[in-house]
């Protein structure tokens, strides 16, 4: 965990914010449409160019979900391995995203629009999580870490079934190939409406891991030191746990099952600003949010048909993953 | 205020601790000796609120903060965040430490002469760091009662001489110290000694505690020197 030294933590997390605010408007400028940074800014206030409106118009709702999503899933990421102290821990740690996954299938399967494709995949999110909070929470071992691990485990072993279940049962021409597709990932389908809608929950969860800061430190240290140092252990982590879903869940909805994004980003935040949950947070959700936006452009970089952002963003994470690791082992 | 142990059974599921009466003085370091699976940690653990007794109460004059053995806390940030931790019960709304509880962590590192590790990740530390940064916790803490397992436990003679140093610094400060141990001279160097067997718990001044028929009692075995780094016991 070798850090700059002598820079202050607040540094790099700015850094990384400008640079993916740079990246973002970079995004919004070029392509086969291309205009100029200023007239994009007056554009946002209703005062630009037709050109400039329209650039916002098509790339707009898409850039909002790519960032939303991947600032909300590295968020949720980094809360997890900080509250489980593993560095392997995942938003789909919960069996959040598999839950997801089964919500979206069914309403596909039962020929629902876009608009409650994503409801269903909040919902079928949240009710996984809950499933494994409110399991874990029966169990009454000493420190319940060890617990929710297990029950996520079995939450999302069971909406996995589920999701079996609906794609064997699904029409093969019509309704798999769509399911197969909202499975892969993808910030295309995103209008602004629904972008604005992942925003408000995503918002919601990183308000609360912010607010927990220092205190996710000390549930770190496990439940008895937490009690030791006067903190409510369980109710702390009820909250960590809940905005952890909520974040994971509303980018599932936009976005589909975007794999990688939520272990990696916490993972090269982790490299720079060490890992205070405070700085931790802020300086993932940032690299998360300009893995995303790197992740999308890719995706539509090979020509018209565009690639999945899952199958991308896991084709990119793992070896990125892979060399992070072997950069800190090395470093250490 | 004392720290009152009113017929307390600690125990947990097909265990049971005999019943203990106990008063610690403030100031006071109490020694907690006795075999290993006798319910040290157990009972620690019962005072410190983490378990609850089978039976009767504990009095104190506030919450107790419990140490678990060195090595047992684990974590990646500095150990200069660790110790501020201590202040973490004092911040009900806000979402980052105060200055004044960085300035506290400081002090205490230093105090025990452990300053130059604040920036250190705590978990590349030593047993021994780790443990005086734990101690420099319970200081930032400041709970009027300290529950310490095996403070001494993994420790070289060095760090051992430190952090009992430490745990008596904690004491003269008016914290009331329970600490197990099988590091007899600490023990012979505690105001009192809580034996704890199989059958029974005892209090009784050190030199009465660790008598040799006392302890052939306690452990079963003939021991005129510590077992656990061979100094003469008292």
């Amino acid at each position: 965990m070798a850090r700059l030294r002598g820079v202050p933590a607040w540094v790099p997390t700015a850094a990384l914010t400008l640079a993916a605010l740079a990246a973002a408007t970079a995004v919004l400028c070029s392509g086969p449409l291309s205009v100029a940074p200023a007239d994009l800014a007056a554009a946002l206030f209703g005062r630009g160019s037709p050109e400039a409106e329209l650039a916002l118009a098509l790339r707009g709702p898409r850039l909002l979900a790519a960032l939303t999503c991947g600032a909300a899933l590295a968020g949720a990421g980094a809360g997890f391995q900080i509250l489980f102290r593993n560095p392997l821990a995942s938003p789909d740690l919960l069996g959040v995203s598999s839950g997801a996954g089964f919500g979206a299938a069914v309403a596909l399967l039962l020929g629902a629009g876009v608009f409650m494709t994503q409801t269903a995949a909040f919902i079928g999110g949240l009710a996984a999580g809950a499933l494994a909070v409110g399991c874990a929470a029966l169990t009454r071992s000493g420190d319940g870490r060890l617990a929710l691990i297990l029950c996520g485990v079995v939450a999302g072993a069971l909406a996995s079934a589920g999701l079996g279940l609906v794609v064997t049962v699904a029409e093969p021409y019509s309704q798999l190939p769509a399911i197969t597709y909202w499975l892969l990932g993808s910030f295309t389908r995103a209008t602004l409406s629904e972008a604005a809608l992942a925003l408000v929950p995503a918002a919601l969860g990183t308000v609360s891991l912010l607010w927990l800061g220092f205190r996710l430190d000390v549930l770190s240290l496990g439940d008895e030191q937490a009690h030791s140092l006067g903190l409510p252990a369980r109710p702390l982590r009820i909250i960590a746990l809940c905005a952890a879903a909520l974040m994971t869940s509303a980018a599932v909805a936009v976005a589909g099952v975007v794999g990688w994004i939520g272990l990696l980003a916490p993972h090269a935040a982790r490299l720079v600003v060490g890992e205070q949950a405070g700085r931790l947070i802020p300086a993932a959700m940032a690299m998360g949010a300009l893995f995303a936006l790197v992740i999308d452009r890719l995706a539509s970089a090979f020509g018209p048909a565009e690639l999945p952002v899952g199958l991308l963003s896991a084709a990119v994470g793992a070896p990125t993953f892979l060399l992070l690791f072997v950069f800190s082992a090395r470093r250490a | 205020m004392s720290l009152v142990l009113e017929q307390l059974v600690a125990g947990r599921r097909g265990f049971r601790l005999p019943t203990l009466d106990l008063a610690v003085a403030p100031s006071e370091v109490v020694a907690l000796i006795g075999p290993n699976g006798a319910g040290k940690t157990t009972l620690l653990k019962t005072v410190a609120g983490l378990l609850s007794p089978l039976h009767g109460r504990t009095v104190g004059p506030g919450p107790a903060a419990y140490l678990p053995p060195p090595g047992a806390v684990s974590a990646g940030f500095s150990a200069l965040h660790v110790a501020a931790l201590g202040r973490a019960g004092r911040r009900r709304w806000s979402s980052a430490l105060a200055p004044d509880d960085l300035d506290a962590a400081r002090a205490a590192l230093t105090r025990l002469e452990v300053a130059d590790l604040a920036d250190r990740p705590f978990e590349r530390l030593s047993s021994g760091q780790q443990q005086l940064v734990l101690i420099a916790r319970l200081f930032v803490q400041d709970a009027a009662v300290c529950l310490l397992d095996e403070p001494l436990a993994l420790l070289d003679p060095a760090h051992s001489l430190q952090v009992e140093t430490a745990i008596r610094a904690l004491a003269d400060e008016g914290r009331a110290v329970i600490a197990s141990t099988h590091h007899l001279p600490f023990a012979a160097r505690a105001d009192r000694v809580l034996s704890l067997g199989p059958d029974r718990i005892e209090s009784a001044s050190p030199a009465a505690a660790l008598a040799p028929d006392r302890l052939r009692a306690l452990f079963g075995v003939e021991t005129t020197a510590c077992p656990c780094c061979g100094h003469a016991v008292a």
